[in-house]
């Protein structure tokens, strides 16, 4: 079960954390239930020790949305972690909002740009009483 | 709070307090942060007083819900916004056109109603988006095939509505045209069914389209007349294969007989997938954007020069494989005539896909629904950053080779002329079979300075076209009254006449005010300001 504080402690978690690829998520807060990486940015291969499932994907969303968030947004639950380009982070931020979740922290990295597009690292956890409670 | 203007904030709050009575206090947003969802992200206001804000949702579960929130907006004359799923960007976006305005957000009425495999047709609620359709048609072992846009995470019945369009079969792409059957609530609260759906116990709702007396459907489409419950489509059986062809010319002069043919070809059912033309040696440098139609002398020198063609017909043919091959051979004989023409077979498959098609095909020609579009770099959208934002631009143009010189030179000339960027402009877009429409992305910005001249050159830009007999056929917001300004004839009499059935119908002007230029009567004056 997701509550308010929890949130707060995710806001609050990352930014402490590096903005480099390593320091991203090498502290990956208790809590999250899965971890998104965009392979267009190096270093998303070799971050594999997570002790929670891992995602890859190279920019295109619909692959994560189809064979898993479309379903466990809908549920109560299910924080998300990643580190992703601004492109997949947009379609990620707007599916969420319309499941009743937030990007509750968000956090450009210093990683170079992939096609121009800025790294981001963030965490998505449920708002909304539907999928709280 | 923005609340909506005219409205003591004693009327407002007694309005959603009952409201949240109907839908339950969770689901009647009203703050701040959950409001961001109905903020347009493209909106060429970002940031500035006119940009249009919501001022609360309420998100209702069933029909009688959404009568009843309609009942009660009624009463106090609370404007209020329908929308399906509000994946609306480039075109407004999930945001009201009239700040204020509560947003209907019908996400949750998501349920397939029926999918009828005999008649191929469906009848869904207008939560239910591409993604859920694909899954509900996949997972019941379906032997259909739906049309679907670019992104996948919209509504059959949002997309519909605002006259979308996709890439698959003639008469199914056009997302308007696979209508069959509307239930709406009407701005008293009742409920209305278009067609067949009128008779009571009638079987043939989705399958027979006019009912009895004038058609109704028209109605709601692009509209501020109901809000739309249900909605039925026509779907199209999931065909054997699908071959993609190309046909080239290399001279300028051969444009006008490339499209007289192709438009011959697809209105006489000799291919039924959408067309694509193009001018390859043109679009050499980025190719979701035409440069501009050189005069015919220096284009055939480009030609000589590269060895790419002039111009090019790509069509698609759904079927089974014997009955395609045969199709692409007549339409090659078709062509033959002209001097140096070029055939290619670019692509064939058989469905259902395997994992390898899927991985190189453009799926929403496969009725796929996908968000792929918006991943930077993909096929499409060039290194365009979706969350910076766009908004669409589509003017309707006639279907000739002479339209597309016209509008490419036209709209290249503006462009320049008023120094306004476009990341994708192509002239002829098929997604209806009798006309071509001019598509150009537009980029926008979170900058107040720059959007405004956006916003001037974009009405320079649409009358520009008006006088040439252009108009478009969907516009973001901002833009909707200059549009509907455009359609004149008759001293505006196609929107008085709108105006007229607005007032009939919705006496309170409390549903969708401005929608496509038409304004309640009490709004009308100064269209909202
Ligand atoms: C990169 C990109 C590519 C795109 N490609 C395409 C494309 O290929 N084809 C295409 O058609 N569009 C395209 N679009 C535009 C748009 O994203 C889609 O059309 C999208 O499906 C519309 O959003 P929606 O389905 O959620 O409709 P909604 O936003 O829910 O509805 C659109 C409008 O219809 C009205 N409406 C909705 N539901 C109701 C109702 N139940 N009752 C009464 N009125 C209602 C409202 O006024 C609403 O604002 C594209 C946009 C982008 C950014």
């Amino acid at each position: 079960m997701t509550t308010r504080r929890d949130m707060l402690k995710w806001g609050a978690v990352l930014p402490a954390l590096g903005t480099g690829w390593h320091g991203a998520f090498a502290a990956a807060p208790q809590g999250l239930d899965a971890l998104v990486l965009d392979t267009r940015y190096p270093g998303a291969l070799d971050l594999a020790d997570a002790s929670m499932p891992v995602w890859r994907f190279a920019g295109d969303v619909t692959p994560l949305w189809t064979g898993h968030l479309s379903a466990r947004w809908k549920e109560p639950g299910h924080v998300l972690g990643g580190i992703t380009g601004s492109d997949a982070l947009f379609v990620l931020e707007t599916l969420a909002e319309h499941r009743g979740r937030r990007v509750v922290s968000r956090l450009a990295l210093d990683l170079p740009r992939v096609n121009g597009v800025q790294a981001y690292r963030w965490i998505i956890a449920p708002h909304h009483p539907s999928v709280t409670a | 709070m923005t609340i909506p203007s005219g409205m003591t904030e004693a009327t407002f709050a007694d309005g959603l307090a009952a409201m949240r009575d109907v839908v339950g206090a969770e689901w009647v947003f009203d703050q701040p942060a959950d409001l961001n969802t109905y903020r347009d992200f493209y909106s060429v206001f970002w940031g500035e007083p006119e940009e249009r804000l919501a001022s609360a949702a309420a998100a209702p579960a069933n029909v009688e819900q959404v009568q009843a929130l309609v009942r009660i907006a009624n009463e106090r004359r609370i404007p209020i916004y329908p929308i399906s799923t509000g994946r609306n960007l480039g075109y407004g976006g999930s945001a009201p056109v009239l700040s204020g305005s509560v947003v209907l957000d019908l996400k949750r009425m998501d349920r397939v109603l029926e999918v009828n495999e005999d008649n191929c047709s469906c009848l869904v609620e207008p939560g239910v988006s591409f993604f859920d359709m694909y899954r509900h048609l996949r997972e019941s072992g379906s032997k259909l095939m739906m049309s679907v846009p670019d992104p996948g995470w919209g509504s059959l019945v949002g997309n519909a509505l605002d006259s979308g369009g996709g890439y698959t079969v003639a008469g199914y792409r056009g997302h308007w045209e696979a209508v069959c059957g509307i239930e709406a609530v009407m701005p008293d609260g009742e409920l209305l069914r278009t067609g067949m759906g009128a008779l009571p116990g009638s079987e043939t709702w989705q399958q027979y389209r006019l009912g009895i007396g004038p058609c109704l459907d028209g109605l709601f489409r692009q509209s501020s007349l109901g809000v739309v419950t249900k909605m039925g489509f026509w779907l199209y059986p999931m065909p054997e294969s699908m071959l993609s062809a190309s046909v080239s010319v290399m001279r300028f002069e051969d444009l006008e007989e490339l499209v007289r043919i192709a438009n011959e070809l697809e209105y006489g059912n000799v291919f039924n997938g959408m067309p694509g033309f193009s001018s390859p040696v043109l679009a050499r440098e980025n190719p979701i954007v035409m440069s501009m139609v050189p005069e015919p002398e220096v284009m055939n020198a480009m030609v000589a020069e590269t060895g790419l063609p002039a111009w090019s017909f790509a069509s698609n043919f759904y079927g089974p494989e014997r009955v395609v091959r045969e199709q692409w051979a007549y339409m090659q004989s078709r062509f033959a005539h002209i001097p140096g023409v070029r055939f290619a077979e670019t692509g064939f498959v058989r469905l259902p896909l395997t994992p390898e098609d899927m991985e190189r095909i453009h799926k929403p020609r496969f009725g796929i629904p996908s968000l792929e579009i918006f991943s930077v770099g993909s096929r499409g959208y060039g290194d365009f950053n979706p969350s910076d934002g766009h908004i669409w631009f589509s003017a309707v143009i006639p279907r000739s080779g002479q339209g597309i010189i016209a509008a490419n030179r036209v709209m290249r000339a503006e462009c320049e002329r008023l120094g306004l960027d476009l990341f994708m402009f192509v002239p002829s877009v098929t997604c209806w079979t009798r006309s071509f429409v001019l598509f150009a992305a537009v980029p926008v910005y979170k900058d107040a300075t720059r959007n405004r001249e956006l916003r001037d050159k974009v009405r320079e830009v649409i009358a520009t076209c008006a006088s040439h007999g252009w108009g478009e056929y969907r516009c973001p917001p901002a833009f909707m009254d200059n549009v509907m300004d455009a359609y004149s004839f008759g001293e505006h009499k196609l929107r008085r006449v709108n105006e007229a059935i607005k007032d009939a119908l919705d006496p309170n002007g409390v549903l969708s005010a401005g929608r496509y230029g038409v304004w309640p009567r009490h709004l009308r004056e100064g269209r909202g300001a």
